[in-house]
């Protein structure tokens, strides 16, 4: 082979490969940087006009009107973002996004590991951020998410992770942030193949399921109170933290009475802090829940109303009726298809059309869920001393018709937007408008 | 076989006279009894509509031999004196499978299973085990008296007992149910034929879905009419041949629910057939439709249980509609019988046979009249088998099948003594029991009491009336005989037990305190029990003309109309109209509908008949078109490769809750397609929502017809490991095409030259055999039905192209089509249109390069491009996802809107009447509260055809009245509850919803 010949077949190989790679994290933040002119919405419901936000080493400098801005610019790198708006990074709780790249392909679904009691299992170790589809939820303005693990009772532990990292460790904002424990059901669905009908019908496991619960938690509090157990539990130890706040658990519930009894159950087992993961089955529980003072994360609001009783814009309404009643709302995508997850943005932008102000609805993807998962001093508002994890849309970014993410940064490093789509597009809008090319000629 | 059939008839006919031929062989010394009974004084309907009092009844070998006011007993007769007793014909249930083997139990259809694809029956019978036209229902019938003894006692002498297995379940015999010889009690051996749409034990692959019964049904009249035609020449097919010989018989189909009625109904208007139809008792629900069938009904009496609604939450998860069905089901006779319906009533259904009387007595409470009630036991049932000169009347030869009881039956304490069957009588309760009902003092040692004895003599309640409880008395009436236990203090449960016998008007007798020691007592007759409004329970007693009912919804769903919107005049004022024409989008303009048309659209316009609508600051816009939908479907995937001969048409379903949610989101049509589980699917239907129409009516008049086709993972059936059906790869898939096309070019050549023939050619020809798959497929090549065909990568739709062209016609629309943008050039050149989802990736490997911009690189390259939904969910917001173009690619805002109105309109060949706001065209017009692409918008009005199907002030009060309702329905459940109504849990219903496939349930899998 001739030397010219490999060149070619490199570049030929190289150019292939970079097609199927996701894009490279981005540089540390070498100077500091000031983005002026536009709309800042803070996140926690304030909305400044004609500001300018300044972060220097990954943090937020600085907050306020352009025109008071009343530090020496001249090391900055300054960017004119007038008519644009700037917007905390959004947060995606409770995804499995990293865990598993094509539902239909078993050997790449990392998100549900066999057996009932896992609180062991750790899903950051899993976490592959050479996913696919992180630059695409990205390309929409999620620039942090809470890896999940799915399925069993206790599926296991979720960590926090920003979205442009070179590894997981790397990723990693908060490590073990939470077990998930999701509350069996007193009733289930079952699916006949004979008839091709849904049944509904009484769980019959529930109560061994419960106790099964009642067992494992009552022992983890026993275990907390050894000092050093002679032989480590790695269930029970991984528990610990469970009951000293160190560790949330997300109870992942919809049905009313499920949600009093696992609330309480958890309460009485010691556990310093509930999260609740719920649909419109806590809407007939939410006095009960605004009294226990339990957060709360809508599942998603692109799902249908439960009864056929049920008000056509149920799910929609759900985070204004919460709100109404003092409860802390986050809101997530939970859906099977994890990739529409990118539409994070657009269902905040459906809570503000059923009720909530915009910037309320804002908040939901922003300052809420940073605060129900307890990340709240690192990230979820665009304050001073915050980590610069925050992007900028030409408009709304909370309406498809105006989301258009023209800059993201995380830890004040600017990341790279387009990938694998956006180079198929470019490939394929200059195919056609070549072949039109030509046709006009 | 028939003739053999006859012969057979004709002796059973005699039967009766075969208890005194020495047939059967006795072990001892022979019995036979004279069997001759007058009945004298009694009450007899002789038959459902003739009263005669104090009239007798003469029977003779177990047939009627006379009724009337005057008869001599004849020589040899017993006289038996049924003073204050009735007489009525015994009852006959034409639902039933007494006597017959069971059902085989097989395992349920399973999506990762190996697949059956031939049948498993061994001999020429049907190719297809799920037609069973060659059961023989007297071959399979054995006497079974522990079954006979539940119908006995509620008053039944006979049955049509038929084996419920298979899409056709061949013949039925009618049956007495005496304990006698079956040779005796088969009364007609072969008395219908019937069909089901429900396979049965068969677990060969196809058919699968509702759509596939019917087909498979269709194919199979076709298919006997062609085997017994000159064209068969040396096909032996022991079904078929069974078939055609019931034919001549009444014809049952088993359709529980009115859409399955309305489905079955068609097919047999197909084949020149009225089916008599059998029921669930929701006919109430489609009364209009029902009564157009003209097919008579049997019907059951299994009213629902009310729910449990204890738990305020759990009650929740019961649906409206199932509420107001409980509360409206005991209607459903009244309804029938007022419409003039022919019906017969089953028994059929009911968890216990004894719930039968309680509840054909509520029937009538609500309105069913008592003669009616009887002609649908008795006279109806014998005449739609023909039968009336056996059963169903007691006028002179039909068989001595009567009931003896107490009085007028249809009264709440009224008790069958006896059921006759074929001159033999069963003894439910004892008919010479004294009347013990009255007042008596009951003394017991030193100890004295008020006891009351109610009921019919037979079957008497014995209670200690208190000053407030009664103390219940078990008691035991055995001729004279009487035993009562009692507990005396109700602190205690300590029982007197008491046994003695009737002397006079009193009862006597010796007892046992609870200590053992031994007492006299004694029951002094004192007075007669004045009738007590207490003893009928309150709910029952109230008069059901007064009762507050659910009114019947159109759908029967919440949000449903009690009347179906009508088209007005309307003139909608100063609207940002998107009008999908040269004109674009204009400001302030008018809009005015009329007749359900587009009467004109400009500037200050005026109609004084017109219904104003404001719209100022809303956007105005034809409706959405769902090119891909799954909803107001019963089924969605058959399985057989090809499965190009069902048909959506046939299992649309409009009682669906997202029918009305995907108007809230303003869609006004949708092409309902089938699954994606073969590579040549079932044929669509296009339908408009118009919410609360019957299911014809949600078709769209003259549309073109279509034809769903599948490539890739689904069809080769990528997630079942065991799968051994044809195709497993891409390559197979061509294959297939190419076979269909091939046969069916054939078929087509085949059929064109017999009808080129003339008139007299074709006397002397034979017909071709009808194929009702090859048959969709030649309309494809003769471009009389169009594909849709679901495709996911380059290179299959590729090949789909190719293979259209090969045979010399196009593919219609891609749908899916997320690699589209790869080979957009030559869509546009082969002339196809693309439907695709906005962003949907990931799912599955095929998708693994789906990207957003598909829609507008498709668009660029000139393909008609539209957005679809494929999901229940999304249907509601496909303006959001039309939106993601502008955002994904940059398409113009116009350009954008037109994929999810006037392309799929395109893509359906409407476009001539719907898809934009055009003087003329179809008035199916959304009105926004803002920018319709926006996420902020939402739907104010919708209409189609000039009516309005959605409102939000409309909505608004619907919640309120559903609200009303509910609490209405909960609080009367209690009542039923608490007054003794067994109850079922409040388990709910979970909807079951369609993706394009429903092979994994739960999940996506698109």
């Amino acid at each position: 082979m001739k030397i010219s010949q490999l060149v070619i077949l490199l570049i030929a190989f190289t150019g292939t490969a970079g097609l199927a790679q996701v894009p490279a994290p981005g540089a540390p933040q070498s100077q500091p940087i000031l983005l002026t002119g536009g709309t800042v919405h803070v996140g926690n419901g304030e909305v400044i006009e004609n500001a300018a936000v300044a972060f220097d080493k990954g943090k937020i400098t600085w907050v306020g009107k352009a025109s008071e801005v009343n530090q020496d610019t001249v090391s900055y790198e300054v960017i004119e973002v007038e008519g644009k708006h700037v917007y905390p990074g959004f947060i995606l709780p409770n995804t499995d996004i990293g865990l598993k790249e094509i539902g239909a392909v078993r050997a790449t679904v990392d998100n549900n590991e066999t057996g009932a009691l896992n609180p062991n299992v750790r899903a950051l170790i899993s976490y592959n951020t050479d996913s696919e589809l992180i630059p695409t939820i990205r390309f929409n303005g999620i620039l942090l998410a809470q890896v999940a693990p799915q399925g069993s009772m206790v599926p296991g532990t979720s960590s926090i992770v920003h979205l442009d990292a070179w590894n997981w460790e790397d990723a990693a904002v908060v490590e073990d942030d939470a077990m998930h424990l999701n509350w069996p059901g007193r009733f289930t669905a079952d699916f006949d193949f004979t008839t091709f009908t849904v049944n509904r019908k009484l769980n019959e496991e529930y109560t061994p399921q419960v106790r099964m619960l009642e067992e494992l938690f009552a022992d983890a509090a026993a275990y907390h109170q050894l000092g050093e157990p002679q032989i480590t539990n790695l269930k029970l130890e991984a528990m610990k933290g469970l009951f000293e706040g160190s560790k949330a658990l997300f109870i992942h519930s919809d049905e009313p009475r499920e949600i009093i009894e696992s609330v309480n159950f958890a309460q009485q087992h010691g556990v310093k802090r509930i999260v609740l993961v719920s649909g419109t089955g806590v809407n007939l529980v939410k006095d009960f829940i605004k009294e226990k003072s339990i957060p709360v994360i809508v599942s998603n609001l692109h799902v249908l109303p439960e009864t056929t009783d049920d008000d056509v814009d149920m799910p929609y309404k759900l985070p204004y009726l919460l709100s109404q009643e003092g409860i802390l709302v986050g809101l997530g995508y939970e859906a099977d298809m994890n990739a529409g997850a990118r539409n994070l943005p657009f269902i905040a932008g459906t809570a503000a059309a059923y009720g909530l102000d915009k910037e309320a609805a804002l908040q939901l993807i922003t300052a809420n869920n940073a605060k129900i998962m307890g990340i709240e001093d690192q990230a979820g508002t665009l304050e001073e001393g915050k980590r610069a994890i925050l992007f900028v849309s030409a408009g709304d970014a909370l309406d498809m018709r105006s989301n258009q993410v023209d800059m993201a940064f995380v830890d004040g490093r600017q990341i790279t937007l387009p990938a694998m789509q956006q180079r198929l597009f470019e490939k394929y809008e200059k195919k056609y408008s070549q072949e039109g090319d030509a046709k006009m000629e | 076989m028939k003739k053999l059939c006859t012969v057979f008839l004709c002796l059973l006919l005699h039967s009766w006279v075969w208890a005194q031929e020495n047939i059967y062989p006795v072990n001892g010394v022979r019995d036979n009894r004279l069997g001759i009974y007058l009945f004298t004084n009694a009450t007899i309907f002789q038959d459902y509509q003739t009263r005669l009092d104090k009239a007798s009844l003469l029977i003779k070998d177990g047939v009627v031999e006379a009724v009337g006011t005057n008869l001599e007993a004849p020589e040899g007769a017993r006289v038996i004196d049924l003073q204050g007793k009735f007489i009525y014909p015994s009852l006959i249930d034409l639902y039933s499978n007494y006597g017959l083997s069971p059902v085989p139990e097989t395992k349920p259809f399973s999506y990762g299973d190996k697949e059956q694809l031939e049948r498993k029956t061994e001999g020429p019978y049907s190719t297809n085990d799920a037609i069973k036209s060659h059961y023989n229902a007297v071959e399979d019938f054995a006497v079974k008296d522990e079954e006979a003894t539940l119908y006995r006692e509620i008053g039944f002498g006979a049955v049509l007992t038929n084996k419920r297995d298979g899409l056709a379940r061949g013949s039925s015999s009618l049956v007495t149910l005496s304990d006698e010889a079956p040779n005796k009690v088969v009364l007609i051996p072969q008395a219908a034929a019937h069909y089901s749409f429900d396979k049965g034990s068969s677990t060969q692959y196809y058919p699968i879905s509702k759509m596939g019964f019917i087909a498979l049904l269709r194919q199979t009249y076709l298919d006997a009419a062609w085997y017994q035609s000159a064209a068969n020449q040396d096909y032996s097919d022991i079904s078929l041949q069974a078939w055609n010989s019931l034919q001549d018989l009444p014809q049952i189909f088993d359709a529980p629910g009115w859409l399955q009625m309305l489905r079955a109904d068609k097919l047999g208007d197909e084949f020149g057939k009225q089916y008599i139809l059998c029921g669930s008792g929701d006919e109430y629900q489609r009364l209009e439709e029902i009564k157009a069938t003209q097919a008579p009904l049997i019907v059951p009496v299994n009213f629902p249980a009310p729910f449990d609604v204890n738990d305020p939450y759990d009650a929740q998860d019961i649906d409206l509609e199932e509420m107001m069905h409980w509360e409206l089901a005991p209607t459903n006779l009244s309804h029938l019988a007022e419409e003039g319906l022919e019906f017969t009533i089953t028994s059929n259904g009911l968890k216990d046979k004894k719930e039968f009387w309680p509840n054909l007595r509520k029937a009538i409470q609500h309105g069913l009249s008592e003669e009616a009630a009887l002609k649908a036991l008795t006279y109806t049932p014998a005449r739609l088998l023909r039968a009336e000169n056996q059963l169903g009347s007691l006028n002179k030869g039909v068989a001595a099948n009567f009931l003896v009881t107490s009085g007028n039956i249809f009264e709440k304490d009224a008790v069958i003594y006896e059921n006759w069957i074929q001159g033999k009588p069963f003894v439910l309760a004892d008919r010479e029991a004294s009347n013990l009902e009255g007042v008596y003092t009951l003394t017991v040692g030193d100890q004295s009491y008020s006891m009351e004895v109610s009921g019919q003599p037979g079957k008497h309640q014995f209670a200690l009336a208190k000053d407030t409880t009664d103390t219940k008395i078990n008691a035991t009436v055995q001729g004279d005989m009487v035993t009562l236990t009692f507990a005396p203090d109700s602190q205690n449960n300590e029982l007197v037990r008491l046994s003695g016998w009737v002397e006079g008007k009193n009862l006597k007798g010796k007892g046992q305190q609870p200590d053992g020691s031994w007492i006299p007592w004694t029951a002094t007759y004192q007075k007669a029990l004045s009738p007590s409004p207490e003893s009928a329970s309150p709910q029952e007693s109230e008069p059901a003309s007064t009762e507050e009912l659910a009114d019947i919804l159109y759908p029967f769903l919440p949000f449903g109309n009690p009347q179906l919107p009508q088209a007005k005049t309307y003139l909608i004022k100063n609207a940002t109209v998107w009008t999908n024409e040269a004109e674009g989008i204009i400001e302030n303009t008018d809009v005015l509908v009329r007749d359900g048309k587009i009467a004109q659209v400009g500037n200050n316009l005026s109609d004084n008949n017109a219904e104003v609508i404001d719209g100022s600051g809303k956007h105005l816009t034809s409706g959405i078109i769902d090119e891909h939908s799954h909803i107001a479907l019963s089924s969605v995937n058959d399985v057989a490769t090809s499965s190009s001969m069902v048909r959506m048409k046939d299992v649309v379903d409009p009682v669906d809750i997202d029918i009305y949610r995907q108007l809230s989101g303003g869609v006004t049509a949708s092409q309902l397609l089938h699954g994606s589980a073969n590579p040549i699917g079932g044929q669509s239907a296009i339908v408009k929502l118009r919410w609360g129409a019957a299911p014809e009516d949600m078709l769209i008049e003259g549309a073109d017809e279509f034809i769903k086709f599948a490539l890739g993972e689904n069809v080769k059936r990528s997630s079942n490991e065991n799968s051994v059906r044809y195709p497993q790869t891409r390559m197979g898939v061509e294959q297939v095409y190419m076979d269909a096309f091939t046969q069916a070019k054939a078929y087509d050549e085949t059929w064109k030259n017999y009808n080129a023939l003339s008139a007299k050619e074709k006397g002397k020809a034979v017909a071709p055999r009808r194929d009702l798959a090859l048959e969709a497929l030649a309309e494809i090549i003769n471009k009389e039905r169009f594909v849709t065909c679901h495709s996911y990568v380059q290179s299959e739709i590729n090949m789909m192209m190719h293979v259209a062209e090969h045979f010399g016609f196009n593919i219609n629309t891609f749908t899916h089509i997320l690699e589209g943008y790869k080979v957009a050039d030559k869509m546009a050149a082969h002339g196809v249109g693309g439907s695709t989802f906005a962003d949907w990736w990931a799912y599955k490997f095929e998708v693994r390069y789906a990207i957003p911009y598909n829609a507008t690189l498709m668009n660029m390259a000139g393909v008609t491009t539209a957005i679809n939904s494929d999901d229940a969910e999304m249907a509601r917001r496909l303006n959001q996802e039309a939106a993601k173009s502008v955002k994904y690619g940059g398409m113009t805002e116009e350009e954008a809107w037109k994929m999810v109105t006037l392309n799929p309109a395109k893509l359906l060949h409407l476009d001539d009447r719907m898809g934009s706001v055009k003087v003329g065209k179809d008035a199916d017009l959304v009105l926004w509260s803002d920018h319709p692409l926006s996420i902020y918008a939402k739907v104010e009005k919708n209409m189609i055809d000039g009516s309005i199907y959605y409102d939000l002030e409309e909505d608004t009060k619907k919640r309120e009245m559903i609200a009303q309702e509910r609490a209405r329905l909960v609080q009367k459940m209690q009542f039923a509850k608490e007054n003794g109504a067994p109850t079922q849990a409040a388990a709910g219903k979970v909807k079951q919803r369609f993706h394009c496939e429903d092979l994994f349930f739960g999940k996506i899998s698109e």
